[in-house]
């Protein structure tokens, strides 16, 4: 279910009535079952992956912290997910889960128990170690099957099919479970702050569920700490009208940003990004500009979109975007953008690789690594690689070119410096984007060639098409330029309020106007 | 007070200011947006009756009408057409179709006479007899129904929209609001319409082209729409002859290349149901027949089926010559044998 369809709207009010009606626990029941629920409108069957997941990642943070289980309740716990695609299979036949499936969803459990009854009878030091291992080990597993077996498997073809080999072709198609990269990091950090003594394991399997499938942030972020989300979960907090009003105004904020913004500047960019469309230097720009709007619009009103959703339940989410596009280096842009995978990135990679701690070779080479798997973390494709790869080495040159750091330091940089420095910064990013939306390296060289070639006469208005975009920008770019001071993109509270009612009203009265088209979030699919 | 509580004043403020244009878009825009989300198959979307007299042709409802006014009561004297059809009369400029330039035709000949284009784009036999059952109220001397197939999809795909858009379904809702409505038009016909080219548009509803192929293309749906055009121009020229008003029917051809250098000229059996339902006071005119007599009757086509403004002048004159000075002719023998 997607936030942007009618059902989230039944759905998210009558979760909200029934939560502030119910005592206690029964509200994570509801959250629980809703969140379940949530996610089976997409594929029921995937929600054996969430569930394995949960199973894999509560047991071990038990054992990490010494916390003994039954061994009758690991074996049940982790034949869960098998068993739910055998009720699948047996009560949806249409599903197309079969008994290999199941079989093979069993073993795997099977195998967790294993694994996890031969560590529990070791008598080590590495115990939660290894426990941390086991977990890594099946999340990551799960993941790279289902997210990048498929990308591996064609890239060791192509590369053999390169070097004269002539290798048989084994096709397996494989269908990306939405939101698989959003929960497994979310669900790793979580063991491996346990694992480091950040934050205690949890108990209540209830609760942990409820914290690794919470619908409003469980397909696109942002990505919570335990630490951060489990306390607030397990709170029974009262009913506050400042809940109403902080949600309904950053779901409002979420949806003009989606559905105006993102889904209107998506029309240039389909278009400037779609095969066979031919390009100038004035289309390529649009359609970069457009994109680099559309992507923002869409990622950041998901966000709060969720944050929102959170809010009416009493729940804070961590912030996520924070005016990305006006920084003025590389280091302060990822400080901004999709900031809880940065800084998942930040201290589950990059920190303990060394971080900046060590010579500036090792500092270069941690950055490169840290961003070329967050460019691959965005998808199974080698474009995500090369943009990963870009980014990190903006941040790279950033780090060792003296004059860059310079004219990026905010403290020391005049004002016409810092506009200077800023005009770059989104220069870079549009490069960055151009890489991130081509579909492929012929793409992107399409894209290229066509900034050196401004005379070519193509007969598309490109002024008009222009006007439509600034169009859909320039009131985002109004609220943010009132909300800039208050550091906090949706933050109207301290506007007098007859000028936040305006907003409010044109904010509404503009995203009904763009309800024509239905469209998903980008990062659905990551 | 409680609800001071629940809801900040911004908040309250903004549902005011919603609540007063509500009432203005009911109080000053209600005919603009009549009829928008009956998809065309509303009985008055774009024509506005004022209280001076005057019918004014404009664009609303999702009927891109060429803005156009006249005298409900039609002067004495004066010799009225009404054009109804689809994107091809409707022409590629309103002073470029045939409907205008009949008006001149006729002018030139000393006919005292008002055309008036009423031709819709993508509006296919079903919604043409929607906009003829307005335009026999509004006294023509004439009206001439433009028939072509191409559209049968189209009526059926914004019918269906339309019965759908009066279910309790929950999407439909914001759209019954009628400040939402007026601004969702104006977004859509003002500034999607002019700003975004046309081939970027229709790219970006490519799904919903590639749906409408799909649809199209199944014999049974294709057979059965195709009939219920059949039965609707029928039933159309029914009307029109039980209101007693002359119609005419200009039957829609393609021009279709035929080797390099040749083309043939196809009706699509459009010719044939044009000459069944010719009789009394109901006139047909074949485009096949006027064009492909022509050695270079293919150049007046800008594609398949839509002429060019030449196109056009040379239907005006044929309508003129074979056709309406006929209906003007047998007019004014009944007149005279009624005096």
């Amino acid at each position: 279910m997607s936030f942007i369809t009618w059902q989230y709207l039944v759905f998210l009010p009558l979760v909200l009535v029934l939560y502030w009606q119910l005592p206690g626990r029964w509200r994570l029941v509801l959250l629980l079952v809703a969140s379940y629920f949530f996610y089976a409108c997409w594929d029921v069957r995937f929600l054996a992956l969430v569930l394995a997941t949960t199973v894999i990642d509560y047991l071990c943070a038990l054992s990490i912290e010494g916390k003994q289980t039954g061994a009758i309740r690991v074996l049940i716990l982790a034949l869960l997910p098998a068993a739910w695609l055998g009720g699948c299979a047996f009560f949806l036949p249409a599903s197309g889960i079969n008994l290999l499936i199941v079989t093979a969803a069993g073993a795997l459990g099977l195998a967790f128990f294993a694994g996890h009854e031969i560590i529990r009878r070791l008598v080590s030091e590495k115990r939660p170690r290894l426990f941390l291992i086991l977990s890594v080990g099946f999340c990551l597993g799960i993941l790279g099957f289902f997210k990048y077996f498929g990308f591996f498997l064609d890239s060791a073809h192509n590369l053999l099919t390169f070097l004269g080999l002539q290798p048989n072709r084994v096709l397996l198609q494989i269908i990306l479970p939405v939101g698989i990269s959003f929960y497994t990091f979310q669900s790793l950090g979580y063991v491996i702050d346990v694992y480091r003594g950040h934050s205690p394991a949890c108990t209540s399997l209830l609760t942990f569920a409820t914290y690794d499938a919470f619908f409003p942030q469980m397909v696109a972020g942002p990505i919570e700490r335990g630490k951060h989300l489990i306390p607030q979960l397990e709170q029974t907090a009262v009913f506050n009208p400042v809940y109403l009003q902080d949600g309904l105004r950053l779901i409002l904020v979420g949806f003009f940003k989606k559905v105006f913004v993102a889904d209107n500047c998506a029309i240039l960019a389909n278009y400037v990004f779609a095969p066979q469309t031919p390009l100038n230097g004035y289309w390529a720009v649009l359609g970069v500009v457009a994109f680099a709007f559309q992507i923002y619009g869409d990622f950041s009103g998901y966000t709060d979109i969720a944050r929102g959703s959170a809010k009416l339940l009493g729940i804070d989410l961590a912030e996520n975007f924070r005016f990305p596009y006006f920084t003025r280096n590389p280091s302060d842009f990822w400080g901004r953008w999709h900031i809880s995978l940065s800084t998942w990135f930040r201290d589950y990679l990059y920190i303990p690789l060394g971080g900046n701690r060590g010579a500036k070779w090792e500092t270069v080479r941690n950055l490169a690594v840290t961003m070329l798997l967050a460019g691959l973390w965005h998808g199974a494709n080698w474009i995500f690689v090369l943009w990963g790869a870009y980014h990190g080495l903006l941040l790279i040159l950033y780090r060792v070119v003296p004059a860059l750091r310079s004219l990026g330091d905010e403290k020391s940089a005049s004002f016409c410096r810092g506009v200077l420095a800023m005009a770059l910064m989104w220069a870079f990013t549009l490069a960055g984007w151009a890489i991130f939306r081509s579909a492929n390296l012929h793409q992107l060289g399409l894209w290229l060639a066509a900034l050196g070639h401004w005379q070519i006469n193509i007969s598309l208005p490109w002024v008009s098409s222009s006007l439509w975009l600034l169009l859909h920008i320039a009131p985002l770019l109004l609220l943010q330029i009132l909300t800039w001071k208050y550091r906090d993109e949706t933050n109207l509270g301290r506007l007098p309020w007859p000028v936040r009612g305006v907003v409010y009203a044109l904010m509404l009265l503009l995203i009904v106007s763009s309800t024509e088209h239905d469209t998903e979030f980008i990062y659905f699919q990551f | 007070m409680k609800m001071k509580k629940w809801f900040t004043p911004a908040f309250l403020f903004a549902v005011l200011l919603l609540g007063l244009g509500e009432l203005g878009a009911r109080l000053f825009f209600a005919a603009d947006i009549s009829g928008r989300f009956e998809y065309g198959y509303s009985p008055d979307a774009g024509f506005d009756e004022r209280r001076d007299g005057t019918v004014k042709l404009f664009r609303a409802g999702g009927r891109r009408f060429h803005p156009q006014s006249f005298q409900r009561q039609r002067p004495a004297g004066t010799f009225r057409v009404f054009v109804i059809g689809d994107s091809v009369p409707r022409g590629p400029s309103f002073k470029g179709a045939y409907p205008w330039l009949l008006g001149k035709e006729l002018q030139q000949h000393q006919v005292q006479a008002e055309s008036v284009n009423m031709a819709l784009p993508g509006y296919g036999a079903r919604r043409c007899q929607v906009v003829l059952r307005k335009a026999l109220e509004l006294q023509p001397s004439l009206v001439i129904l433009h028939v072509n197939d191409s559209n049968k999809y189209e009526d059926e795909r914004e019918f269906r929209r339309s019965q759908e858009f009066k279910t309790w379904h929950p999407r439909n809702w914001p759209m019954k609001v009628f400040i939402f409505r007026r601004l969702y038009e104006a977004k859509v016909e003002k500034v999607f319409w002019r700003l975004v080219p046309e081939q970027i548009r229709l790219k970006f509803a490519a799904s919903d082209a590639d749906a409408q192929v799909a649809a199209s293309s199944d014999p049974e749906e294709v057979r059965a729409r195709v009939q219920l055009a059949r039965e609707t121009t029928a039933a159309s020229v029914a009307l029109a002859h039980a209101h007693g008003v002359p119609l005419l029917l200009i039957t829609q051809c393609r021009v279709w290349p035929d080797g390099d250098r040749s083309f043939y000229f196809e009706d699509h059996g459009l010719d044939a149901l044009g000459r069944s339902l010719a009789g009394e006071r109901v006139y047909h005119l074949s485009m096949k027949e006027v064009f492909s007599g022509l050695p270079d009757g293919r150049s007046y086509f800008s594609d398949s089926g839509h002429l060019k403004q030449s196109g056009h002048l040379l239907l005006a004159r044929a309508l003129y010559q074979v056709a309406v000075i006929e209906v003007i002719l047998s007019c004014h023998s009944e007149r005279s044998e009624a005096e």
